[in-house]
């Protein structure tokens, strides 16, 4: 990519003690894209996370966000970020609109009224925000840290694990807004996760950390890519004559064979010639589907790996 | 740059949203209300009229004690003073200040700085620990405001909820005293000894200069308060330990005043009013000492309190 990172962690590395908690970290975001932060609990994300907003010291290395040294020139590279650290806790003895209020009193240029009731707007909170924040629901809270987040129109948002204690309607919500602004508005978004699923669905490009260590770095394109294997399962009918004719064909795709639907292991091309198969041979298909992501055997591969 | 005023304004708004805020200051005009109650309808009213013979009568005393048993020093002076005013007094025809008038009412009022320096601790206390515990930290410090600004603010704030509710205290005594007794006595002078002789001065400055002395206490506990809210992170630990402080430190110098290191202790030293109407703990302190004492103690809170704030990685 040409385009000038918004974000860049160089050699970060964060020692506590004589304990190494992050090791060596380089990674750079770009305006337009979601980056997905993966890994285990207790890998390194939300040190890695504390480091990039200045709640923590960074032992050697260095964090820029538009080429500003988030230690040395504090004030002028955290006014281009927006972000949830852990669960937005807000003061619950405050409504909602006096939380943003309070907030976006603490930036230079001046916020109006009309740009809180419009982040209002965007996630959905007109109706309670009047209301004290103590007797929000936890994804309501969660609307909120996103508003508080926007406000001042960061270029850079860093969430820490946003979907969590969200229903699937709350988290389906929060993914397509965070691609939206990111592809919409050239927002860099920061996200880390320990849920792959999540990540797959949400991110451009993933990095992996395991042990306070970046193991990888790949864009979903590549991850769940083309050329890699997939498990998918058909559901057709008659079954022992779509086996017979999977296993005479391409001798090894076929895993196993279970009541109604055959599991096999084929290339993302493959899915298609082994469709393409079954119909030219008269079998009936109702359903094909992929049952197992490789991202996530990639990822337990990678830290299963890494011990 | 952000505008220290809207920090500021921030933590007033956090301060005065809360319910806890409003039922100390509550508390604090309840207290002025108890002591008017108690001085209009339980205390015995003395309608002093021969107050005259009552001065003569106590002057004699005090006279015959020194006779008697000869005071040394300070408690000699103390005594000498007294006897001197008390015969202005009767000269000049100026009535002793009683509870029962506005200004009496006033003095005995002072004594609720006290509960003011409680009550500021206790918001002190919570200034910086509660935003720990509320979790409300980690988004409070991601704003381009440096540390430095951000405690300053919060240090700000809380002085100033102190003198809010001293200047609070000082009207609100006010206005019950000169409900409950009138405004006839506010001229009244008050009587100073000034090496040998005796003169008048203003009894709303006396008034507001006692405020002051019993400010230096109050501020000195306040912000090693919000010292220890700020190095443990802990509400309970600062209000334990300031409140202890508060109550006991002044006792403790008192008994372990034969020892001279004691002159450097801090509450040997918050009480300014030992040099203009008392005698000094120690013998040879005086109000320049204990002044500069009581900076460098100041200088050691806050500079501990900042240089911990700044450094502090933000953690769980």
């Amino acid at each position: 990519m040409s385009k000038k990172p918004v974000v860049e962690l160089n050699h970060v590395t964060k020692r506590i003690g004589k304990t190494t908690i992050i090791d060596d970290l380089n990674l750079q975001v770009f305006p337009g894209e979601v980056f997905g932060f993966l890994g285990p609990n207790g890998a390194g994300k939300t040190t890695t996370i504390r480091m990039m907003v200045g709640l923590m010291d960074i032992t050697e290395g260095e964090i820029l966000i538009h080429n500003h040294s988030i230690e040395e020139n504090f004030e002028k590279a955290i006014a281009h970020v927006g972000g949830i650290i852990e669960n937005p806790e807000m003061y619950k003895f405050l409504s909602g609109y006096d939380n943003l209020v309070h907030y976006a009193r603490m930036v230079p240029k001046k916020i109006s009224k009309d740009r809180i009731h419009e982040v209002v707007k965007l996630v959905g909170l007109e109706e309670r925000i009047k209301h004290k924040v103590g007797n929000y629901s936890l994804g309501m809270r969660q609307r909120l840290g996103l508003a508080q987040a926007l406000l001042h129109s960061p270029s850079l948002l860093i969430l820490d694990e946003p979907t969590n204690g969200l229903d699937p309607a709350g988290i389906r919500e929060i993914r397509n807004y965070i691609r939206q602004i990111a592809h919409e508005e050239n927002m860099a978004v920061f996200v880390s996760s320990h849920l792959l699923s999540e990540m797959q669905l949400m991110c451009d490009r993933i990095g992996i950390i395991q042990n306070g260590r970046l193991i990888s770095v790949e864009s979903v394109r590549d991850f769940v890519g083309t050329s890699s294997k997939q498990k998918i399962r058909y559901h057709v009918s008659p079954l022992d004559q779509a086996v017979e004719l999977l296993r005479s064909t391409y001798g090894s795709v076929v895993e196993s064979v279970g009541d109604g639907f055959i599991d096999t292991t084929v290339s993302y091309e493959g899915i298609a010639d082994l469709t393409e198969l079954f119909v030219t041979h008269h079998i009936r298909v109702y359903g094909i589907e992929n049952i197992q992501s490789t991202l996530e055997e990639k990822f337990l591969e990678m830290t299963g790996g890494e011990k | 740059m952000v505008n220290m005023m809207n920090l500021i304004q921030n933590e007033h708004m956090k301060l005065y949203k809360r319910l806890g805020t409003w039922v100390m200051i509550g508390l604090i005009l309840f207290a002025v209300l108890g002591l008017g109650a108690f001085t209009a309808f339980i205390m015995e009213s003395n309608e002093n009229t021969n107050w005259k013979e009552n001065l003569k009568i106590e002057n004699a005393q005090l006279q015959k004690q020194l006779e008697e048993s000869p005071l040394k020093g300070a408690g000699e002076t103390y005594v000498q003073k007294q006897v001197a005013i008390n015969e202005y007094r009767i000269d000049q025809d100026i009535r002793p200040v009683e509870s029962q008038s506005v200004l009496g009412f006033m003095m005995d009022a002072t004594n609720f700085t006290g509960i003011i320096a409680l009550f500021t601790i206790v918001v002190a206390s919570s200034m910086v620990a509660s935003e720990f515990s509320w979790g409300t930290i980690k988004l409070l410090l991601i704003r381009p405001v440096s540390r430095t600004k951000m405690i300053l603010s919060k240090y700000i704030t809380t002085v100033l909820f102190a003198l809010f509710s001293l200047v609070l205290l000082f009207l609100f005594s006010f206005l019950v005293g000169s409900i409950l007794y009138g405004v006839e006595g506010v001229g009244q002078p008050y009587l100073v000894y000034n090496n040998g002789s005796v003169e008048e001065t203003n009894m709303i400055a006396h008034i507001i200069q006692l405020f002051g002395f019993n400010s230096v206490d109050l501020l000195m506990m306040v912000t090693l308060a919000f010292m220890i809210s700020t190095v443990f992170r802990s509400s309970s630990l600062a209000i334990g330990i300031a409140i202890f402080l508060l109550f006991t430190g002044p006792q403790l110098t008192q008994l372990l005043s034969s020892y001279e290191w004691v002159k450097y202790v801090l509450f040997a030293n918050t009480n300014l009013q030992q040099y203009t109407n008392g005698t000094p703990l120690v013998e040879g302190m005086t109000m320049t000492f204990s002044i500069t004492v009581l900076l460098i103690y100041f200088v050691i809170f806050t500079t501990l309190t900042w240089v911990v704030f700044k450094k502090r990685d933000v953690a769980a």
